[in-house]
């Protein structure tokens, strides 16, 4: 953690591979992103790549049984990475690929540089994605892309992919963790830590609950801040 | 007063009218409230239009009146208000000219289209004063840009241009500022009678494939 910034790197270089899908254990991940004062996140790889994604060799070799227990592990520590109330953001460098892209894509935001490449390369091995790929990426993508892409199995460079709406923000050769900080740092310096969070809680509602609900939590969250705020200013000006 | 109400061939004219900039006060959105309860009345209503009087269409709500909404009560009713906008059986078009900021984005964002000029500077500046958008402007933005984007957008707080605006899916088309109001009418004027709501993405490709000189990529 770097100021009230949070950085998750892959750490197996080169590839940065995937040992097992569920890549950290959520019990980890809910003591990093504990921290009081987090305002922000950034995933990224060690060295040169982002991540090459799973290791198919171990995949291929588990019997049914562990490989979904394992898939279904993998899936909710994704789903939880979404539903943190700080904003996420994938700093992607050169490769990433299949479940390197699941991580990135489950991500709010993604900044790749412009030598990154991405792709779903599963059905090359008779396989598809599978920690939600296939619905996260028409998300933002759209239907055929989607199909296209993951059917095809091919690689998408990150300038065809800002373009698709894959990816939301292009950063210079190997710079995403430079370009991302920086993102991050306009979105969270300067802002209490409740703002953040509030304005995060907010948004998610916005997807997950019905309007009226999501209204209510809104206005109360504003509320809050504004009696804060106005607060802060009376004490300042005593 | 802080509103102009103009009723004239079915055609609905809402002006924010406190310029230069119209700012959105309590008093605005007592009237506005009535306002748009009247017009819901109204018979042979085929669209309506909000647009700011002079250069601008509204920098927002005051923020020293928003530092005093530390009960839910006005915000949830100021949220009715431009919800009942919203579900309104008839083209509901934000004409946008200058500054649409905070509290007035969030209305132009319940707005069924929202045409702005090329000079028009939106966004949700909430954060910089340690608020957020409190009347829905999140959901509605939520509703239409990428997650990615709202996500930036709402925590950045920072003003953008019209282009990116419609790159993002937050404005529908782009004219030069002396048209804004007279592109309004036009999509007002449209086919008001086959408008529904639930088909605005399709009803405004097709107005804008039989008026293609108003798109602006």
């Amino acid at each position: 953690m770097t100021g009230a910034i949070g950085v998750i790197t892959l750490n197996d270089p080169p590839s940065n591979t995937l040992a097992l899908p569920e890549f950290i254990p959520p019990e980890v991940l809910r003591d990093w992103t504990s921290h009081p004062e987090l305002k922000g996140l950034i995933i990224r790889g060690e060295g040169k790549n982002f991540s090459t994604g799973g290791n198919l060799d171990r995949i291929f070799s588990a019997n049914p049984d562990e490989l979904k227990d394992w898939m279904q592990r993998g899936h909710l520590l994704l789903e939880e990475i979404r539903r943190l109330d700080v904003p996420v953001i994938a700093a992607i460098n050169r490769v990433c690929f299949g479940g390197g892209l699941e991580i990135a894509l489950a991500c709010h935001i993604r900044v790749a540089s412009e030598n990154a490449l991405l792709a779903f390369p599963e059905v090359n091995h008779g396989v598809m994605p599978g920690m939600g790929g296939t619905f996260r990426l028409p998300a933002v993508a759209g239907f055929s892309a989607s199909a296209s892409m993951i059917l095809g199995g091919d690689i998408v460079a990150a300038g065809d992919a800002l373009k698709m709406g894959i990816i939301d923000h292009l950063a210079p050769k190997d710079k995403a963790f430079e370009t991302a900080m920086t993102l991050l740092q306009k979105m969270t310096s300067d802002r209490p830590v409740e703002v953040v969070r509030f304005v995060m809680r907010a948004l998610r509602n916005a997807y997950e609950l019905p309007r009226k609900e999501a209204m209510a939590e809104e206005v109360r969250m504003f509320c809050t801040l504004a009696a804060r705020e106005a607060e802060r200013r009376r004490k300042g000006d005593s | 007063m802080t509103l102009d109400w103009t009723l004239e061939n079915g055609i609905g004219l809402i002006t924010l009218d406190r310029p230069p900039s119209n700012t959105m006060t309590l008093g605005f959105f007592n009237e506005f409230r009535d306002l748009v309860a009247t017009i819901g009345r109204e018979r042979g209503l085929k669209a309506v239009i909000i647009r700011g009087r002079g250069r601008h269409f509204s920098s927002g709500a005051d923020v020293q009146e928003l530092l005093d909404c530390t009960e839910p009560g006005l915000m949830m009713e100021n949220y009715r208000t431009f919800q009942l906008l919203e579900e309104m059986p008839v083209p509901v078009i934000a004409a946008i000219r200058g500054v649409c900021l905070g509290s007035a984005f969030e209305l132009a964002l319940f707005c069924h289209f929202r045409i702005c000029s090329h000079d028009a500077v939106l966004g949700l500046p909430e954060t910089n004063f340690n608020l957020m958008p409190g009347i829905g402007g999140i959901q509605r933005m939520a509703a239409l840009a990428a997650e990615a984007r709202a996500v930036e957008l709402v925590l950045r707080g920072n003003t953008f241009q019209a282009a990116e605006a419609f790159t993002y899916g937050l404005a529908d088309y782009l004219v030069p500022k002396q048209q804004v109001l007279d592109s309004a009418m036009s999509l007002a004027a449209w086919l008001p009678g086959t408008y529904q709501r639930e088909n605005r993405k399709l009803y405004i490709q097709q107005y804008l494939r039989k008026h293609h000189d108003g798109i602006q990529r």
